[in-house]
């Protein structure tokens, strides 16, 4: 029996692994007989190693410039972060209170890097902790934009603090952007 | 839970070294399915490219009940295995075209050249760099699902949705979508 050819899509979902089992079986049986399809499924596991290398590769940005007395600071803001995960709601999220000032920052963050450089201007800060959690894919541009606005640091939805970063403009030292260390300033 | 999966996978990998069949089975469970892409992406079929991968885990399994496995790197050592393997599954398919009469044998049947390691490289410098542009025009929340899905480090698209507070179909979308970026950029590396 002929079984029907595969598209990108299929292939793609059989390389991801979403495929239920009986299909990816048609699907694998299939390639078997069609030599147009073995070729489009090789491309698409190729695609997918190419993909891993391109990911494995991709610079990660958790070199954050910190200076020397950024903890201090950082305390003496009072600013903090906390994670809000998983909800679906699309509101900010404020939160006031005596939240720690600096919130322990998951291993994951590597992985995560920081989506929102904010500093911080003492003379405007807070003196309570301002939480503002975006738990939203959908959403999390327009509440970072938001949050932004309004000098608020912004949570991502898997949890993770942010961290400001310090952009080059600022008159860093040179090398001071890719310093795995601390700098002083 | 980076950490700890991070954790987990080196406790597994010493239990492994240490003979636990079942350490061996969950990082079989967990790298299984990339063998079997990267040997598809090799260009062997399907049904082969499966044997093979059993032989793989097979060979390793072997080669730690000999002593002979003082370290356990994964997937990369099984990626290298499967890459030995289907590199001598060529050549004697090629043995076999010479003194029979299979030389009809489609090209993407022998591809696998014994020279290639698992650790080549398939993008060059400038398909890498257009690669990462193109990764680094999608929006943060889904590079971070691309990046936690396919690092290399075969996270579970589950355990992927669990962190970011998704469900699996959606972040199979974003995968899907990212990966129609991806491919476009290097496309047009080819077309270039």
């Amino acid at each position: 029996m002929l079984k029907p050819h595969l598209t990108r899509d299929s292939a793609e979902q059989y390389i991801l692994g979403a495929l239920a089992p009986e299909k990816a079986a048609a699907l694998e049986a299939h390639t078997l007989e069609c030599e147009p399809c073995a070729v489009l499924l090789q491309e698409e596991a190729l695609l997918s190693e190419q993909l891993t290398e391109a990911a494995s590769t991709f610079p990660r940005e958790e070199r954050v410039v910190r200076p020397l007395a950024w903890h201090a600071r950082r305390a003496a803001t009072g600013a903090a972060i906390a994670a809000l995960a998983a909800a679906a709601s699309l509101t900010l999220v404020l939160l006031t209170g005596d939240k720690p000032a600096h919130p322990s920052v998951p291993d994951s963050l590597d992985a995560n890097p920081p989506t929102l450089a904010l500093e911080l201007d003492e003379g405007d800060a807070p003196t309570k902790s301002n939480v503002v959690a975006c738990p939203d894919l959908a959403t999390q541009d327009f509440c970072t934009r938001k949050a932004a606005e309004r000098g608020l640091l912004v949570m991502n939805p898997w949890g993770t603090a942010e961290v400001p970063r310090y952009e080059a403009r600022t008159g860093l030292p040179e090398g001071a952007l890719s310093a795995r260390q601390p700098v002083s300033l | 839970m980076e950490a700890s999966r991070g954790t987990d996978e080196e406790s597994l990998s010493r239990k492994a070294l240490a003979g636990d069949r079942g350490a061996w089975d969950a990082l079989v469970a967990r790298h299984h399915r990339r063998v079997v892409v990267s040997l598809l992406a090799r260009g062997v079929r399907v049904d082969r490219a499966h044997e093979l991968a059993q032989e793989t885990w097979a060979r390793l399994i072997q080669q730690q009940q000999r002593g002979l496995l003082t370290e356990l790197r994964l997937p990369n050592l099984a990626l290298t295995q499967a890459a030995f393997l289907a590199a001598d599954d060529a050549r004697r398919v090629r043995r076999e075209s010479i003194s029979g009469a299979v030389e009809e044998l489609p090209e993407r049947q022998h591809p696998v050249d014994p020279a290639v390691s698992a650790e080549r490289r398939l993008l060059s410098e400038e398909q890498l760099s257009r690669a990462h542009a193109a990764l680094a025009q999608v929006s943060p929340s889904a590079r971070s699902v691309f990046l936690l899905a396919c690092d290399g480090q075969e996270l579970p698209h589950a355990e992927v949705a669990a962190k970011v507070g998704l469900s699996v179909q959606r972040v199979r979308q974003i995968l899907c979508e990212v990966r129609k970026k991806l491919r476009t950029a290097l496309e047009e590396e080819t077309h270039a």
